[in-house]
């Protein structure tokens, strides 16, 4: 048949079909898929009759139309963000537990070393932290101080709020951005975060302002530093994985550990959401520190809890 | 066909039997996407610095939440929504799935959230050097995701090559298929062409087809009208 016998009979059913996928908002016949289909077929019998390039683009131009039409996508809906939160977060945490645990335990580890090296030796904390600095922190957290004896304004509380979302969450997305090259932009900030947490809760424990840093920081704290910790180790999984990519190419083994990342940075970012509306509105709350204490404790036994029931059962 | 080397099309096997090309969008139209989309950005968050200036610490705690939002959210809302930014649409690029379909939202936020990545150490220059080392122009966040940014397709026009004004001539030589092709691709094409163009074009072949400078045009067309089979 030549070609323009082959336009002639069928050039009107693809104007229709054009029609159709591009003014969406009419209902789609039911024999649609066939139509589809049939359109691939002729897409397939122009190239192997050699039609004129113009013809064989056109129709897989149609062909990529229906396809769009047919395989639609599922849009934005924030009750998926919270499935994906009560369910595939879970999931990925079991999947994903050996770097989820390795996180922990460096954390952890690091911040444990750091703590008992300056409360053997107060002097070290200059290691990690200038004068200037470590001058800030104590009039934070000095209890005779101005900053923790007048209850923040409202105001400033929105400030705060918008800090914590800002600094916070952008850190965790930076760090799972940057295990993706080959685990350093996570390694080194976790890293570097846990010795700073260390030394810092180390020094104030040495000048005694145990209370207002503690009382502080409990109640944020669990889905703070959890979620620090699951956003780095989602990052880390993207390098090493790019390192070691076992029997599959590189490029296929990242698109699959993407996959599999991805709820856990979603459940950071949504744990890390939590935690800034704690800081912002809670912790900086002027009332007895035991009150504080009883719901950082359930904060902290919730979130354990959770960690511990996703890594090991995914549930 | 599937193995095409000089053009810069992908090609992808579908389910249904066929395979469709795509044309990944190379760095440049990119990088204009991105300056269009950081200039939005930009406005958008100078005008909120404007107006919340007036509230206070409360007006800058919601400006940081706003740039927050503007600078993680703004391409994953629109890529997510309408498959492009307005800087991608300016120029007519859309995100797909490495298979042609439209990306899902999960991979729409993982390729974002890896911009970081490609931004490193500044100015996107390790996702630039990273498209620049493969043929369908991924950067770190395509490759995790499994995307690919495509040129859309645009309005369907096929002129139908062979004009009835114009006589069919059966060419005095045989062509090889691809020949015959772009005899015809000329033909089509050639409403796209100014006439000194065609005519330039046209002239390489006048002396294998027998005629004076001028006709050669006309010539071509005539031969593709015969190929394209203008009579039953």
């Amino acid at each position: 048949m030549k070609q323009n016998q082959f336009v002639r009979l069928n050039n009107e059913r693809w104007q229709w079909f054009e029609d159709l996928c591009q003014h969406q908002e009419q209902t789609f016949p039911s024999d649609f898929p066939q139509q589809y289909r049939r359109i691939c077929g002729e897409l397939a019998i122009a190239r192997s009759r050699h039609y004129s390039p113009a013809l064989v683009d056109k129709l897989n131009k149609l062909v990529q139309l229906g396809q769009a039409c047919l395989y639609q996508n599922e849009g934005i809906s924030f009750k998926q963000l919270i499935v994906q939160f009560k369910q595939t977060f879970p999931q990925a945490l079991y999947e994903n537990r050996y770097y989820i645990w390795a996180a922990l335990i460096a954390f952890w580890g690091l911040a444990f070393i750091a703590f008992s090296w300056v409360i053997a030796d107060p002097e070290a904390v200059y290691h990690f932290l200038d004068v200037a600095s470590v001058r800030n922190l104590e009039e934070m957290y000095d209890p005779s101080g101005s900053v923790q004896s007048v209850a923040r304004l409202a105001d400033s509380d929105l400030l705060m709020f918008g800090v914590y979302i800002y600094n916070n969450i952008g850190i965790a997305f930076q760090m799972f951005a940057g295990g993706a090259l080959f685990c350093i932009g996570a390694l080194l900030p976790l890293l570097f975060n846990s010795f700073y947490f260390g030394a810092v809760s180390a020094h104030i424990v040495n000048v005694g302002y145990t209370d207002p840093f503690f009382s502080f920081v409990i109640t944020h704290g669990s889905f703070e530093l959890t979620a620090i910790i699951i956003a780095g180790a989602a990052g880390c999984k993207l390098g090493y994985k790019l390192l070691n990519p076992g029997k599959f190419s590189r490029a296929y083994a990242l698109k699959k550990a993407g996959e599999s990342v991805l709820p856990l940075i979603v459940g950071a970012f949504l744990m890390l959401v939590l935690a800034a509306f704690i800081e912002a509105f809670w912790s900086s709350r002027d009332m007895p520190s035991i009150i504080k204490y009883i719901v950082g404790s359930i904060g902290w036994f919730y979130v354990l809890q959770r960690l511990y029931k996703g890594s090991r059962y995914g549930t | 066909m599937s193995n095409q080397t000089l053009d810069n099309k992908v090609y992808r096997p579908l389910p249904e039997g066929v395979s469709i090309n795509l044309i990944p969008a190379g760095i440049s139209a990119r990088i204009i996407a991105y300056l269009i989309d950081f200039a939005i950005r930009a406005i958008i968050m100078i005008a909120c610095g404007f107006a919340l200036s007036a509230f206070g610490k409360s007006g800058e705690g919601i400006l940081l939440l706003l740039y927050f939002i503007s600078s993680w959210g703004y391409y994953i809302y629109f890529e997510a929504k309408y498959g492009q930014t307005y800087g991608k649409k300016k120029l007519n690029l859309r995100v797909i799935q490495d298979n042609g379909l439209p990306a899902r939202l999960n991979q729409i936020i993982l390729r974002n959230l890896l911009r970081p990545a490609d931004a490193f150490p500044f100015g996107y220059a390790l996702g630039i050097i990273v498209m620049a080392a493969n043929k369908e122009f991924k950067r770190i966040g395509d490759w995790a995701a499994g995307t690919l940014v495509v040129y859309q397709e645009s309005t369907i026009i096929h002129k139908a090559a062979p004009n009835t004004n114009i006589a069919i001539t059966p060419p005095s030589f045989n062509l090889s298929t691809p020949e015959q092709q772009a005899i015809l691709a000329f033909a089509e094409r050639s409403h796209q062409l100014s006439p000194a163009r065609q005519a330039e074009l046209a002239n390489i072949l006048a002396k294998p087809l027998g005629v004076s400078g001028e006709e050669a045009s006309l010539k071509l067309k005539e031969i593709a009208n015969y190929y394209a089979g203008q009579t039953i």
